[in-house]
């Protein structure tokens, strides 16, 4: 019977296609570990790296600010940085992130996108896209994060834009991975109250401390530093979603390619029978007569 | 002293020590136990360490030295031991990168070369540093 054909013909199908997302979900997998590592291993540097940012910035003169920290002249231009992966097949996740960028942005935002998932929604938005990178199948090198940073320098300082801020997929635990928005500029000495300053002031001022040469002429490398890993650790957590999303997906594709194995085999071994039972019937009647 | 040399990549050193000496801009300073809190840019070149009256050497690519309440931490962009250096890979990395930067004019953009020159001064810098050190535990055939 042809039908018992292409039930096999299904059944092998379904079996290739289980092998396959069996083989990208623990490829994801062991990324997933790599990509944890890279962002265990980078946190005292980043944790480090902010505390004495946001130590110094403290300290800074209002009258003195270096150009990241200033606001810009409110020609309401932001520039929008949206990250994600450069291949589908991780569940909701490009989706997720752009509806955020939908909810999140208007059409007189400027545009830089990272990974080519987010391209075309972006470019489909009627507004200014004015870089694209790919985002690449490997953990991100911190190199990448050089021609990303002097564009949003470029932007910003030259005050195309007065606000920079990034959306990416943050990785909240292993089941949840959130898009979110992260302002990127002008930093702000962590708004702190009037309350708050009171009580650090007299801390600050009690606490002596010496620069080498001057605090003037260290902030704007320690900010652009800053800015750099800030960048960097978004590039890190968004891979690391997309791992995490991508292996959950094809452990899901998995196991429903199972259940259709399992549904078709029973379909199957049904028909054989039937056949078995339909032939043995015409023996057994061509016997009696 | 308690010190912390950090990058990005991992913590490179840890420990109780008596000394470092670093290259800052306006050139190189030693910081000893107790010194009034600090904080410096640190430039390309040359930490020396002492601990226990042994001195130590990592090559460093940048980054800052923040001292206080006797405790400092070096924020690194890269840094590594001098013991660690490897000196053909350095070397490969040096040819690598002046090839590169001759081939400037042959339309090279200006982020490959900036990467090249970064590199060969990274090479540059290893190779000066591993070859000291190599001066000091044992001297070249």
């Amino acid at each position: 019977m042809a039908s018992t054909l292409l039930l096999l013909r299904r059944i092998r199908t379904a079996q290739n296609v289980s092998k396959t997302t069996r083989a990208m979900q623990m490829i994801a997998a062991s990324k997933l570990k790599k990509a944890q590592e890279a962002a265990l291993s980078s946190r005292p540097y980043v944790e480090k790296l902010s505390a004495v940012t946001k130590d110094l910035t403290k300290r800074v003169d209002s009258s003195s600010l270096p150009a990241y920290m200033k606001a810009g002249k409110e020609n309401g231009k932001t520039l929008t940085v949206v990250i994600s992966p450069d291949k589908g097949l991780c569940g909701g996740l490009v989706t997720n992130l752009a509806r955020e960028v939908l909810l999140q942005t208007t059409k007189s935002n400027v545009f830089l996108t990272i990974g080519k998932k987010i391209e075309g929604p972006v470019s489909r938005m009627e507004s200014q896209l004015i870089a694209s990178f790919p985002f690449g199948n490997i953990l991100p090198p911190f190199n990448v994060v050089y021609p990303i940073v002097q564009i949003i320098n470029e932007q910003f300082l030259s005050g195309k834009v007065d606000k920079v801020e990034i959306i990416s997929t943050h990785f909240v635990n292993i089941f949840v991975q959130k898009p979110q928005l992260t302002k990127l500029l002008p930093l702000v000495p962590d708004a702190i109250t009037e309350e708050e300053s009171k009580s650090v002031k007299p801390d600050l001022a009690d606490a002596f401390q010496l620069f080498e040469p001057d605090l003037e002429s260290i902030l704007p490398d320690l900010l652009s530093r800053y800015i750099e890993m800030a960048v960097y650790q978004e590039l890190l957590e968004s891979y690391l979603s997309e791992q995490t999303a991508r292996m959950f997906a094809m452990q899901n594709a998995t196991n429903n390619a199972k259940d259709i194995i399992e549904d078709l085999k029973l379909e199957y071994n049904k028909t054989r029978q039937a056949k078995i039972t339909a032939e043995i019937l015409d023996i057994t009647a061509g016997a009696a007569v | 002293m308690y010190l912390e040399i950090i990058t990005p990549e991992k913590i490179i050193y840890k420990g109780e020590i008596d000394e470092i000496v670093v290259n800052t801009a306006d050139g190189e300073i030693a910081v000893l136990p107790h010194h009034v809190n600090l904080f410096t840019k640190v430039m390309p070149g040359e930490v020396t360490l002492k601990v226990d009256g042994k001195e130590q050497y990592l090559a460093i690519t940048g980054g800052f030295l923040e001292v206080s309440k006797n405790k400092a931490t070096i924020l690194a962009d890269y840094a590594v031991h001098a013991e660690e250096i490897d000196v053909e890979k350095a070397l490969e990395a040096q040819k690598r990168a002046e090839e590169l930067l001759k081939k400037k004019k042959e339309g090279l953009t200006e982020l490959d070369f900036a990467s090249a020159q970064g590199e060969l001064r990274r090479a540059i810098l290893e190779l000066h540093v591993a070859s000291r050190r190599r001066h000091h535990n044992r001297p070249l055939n």
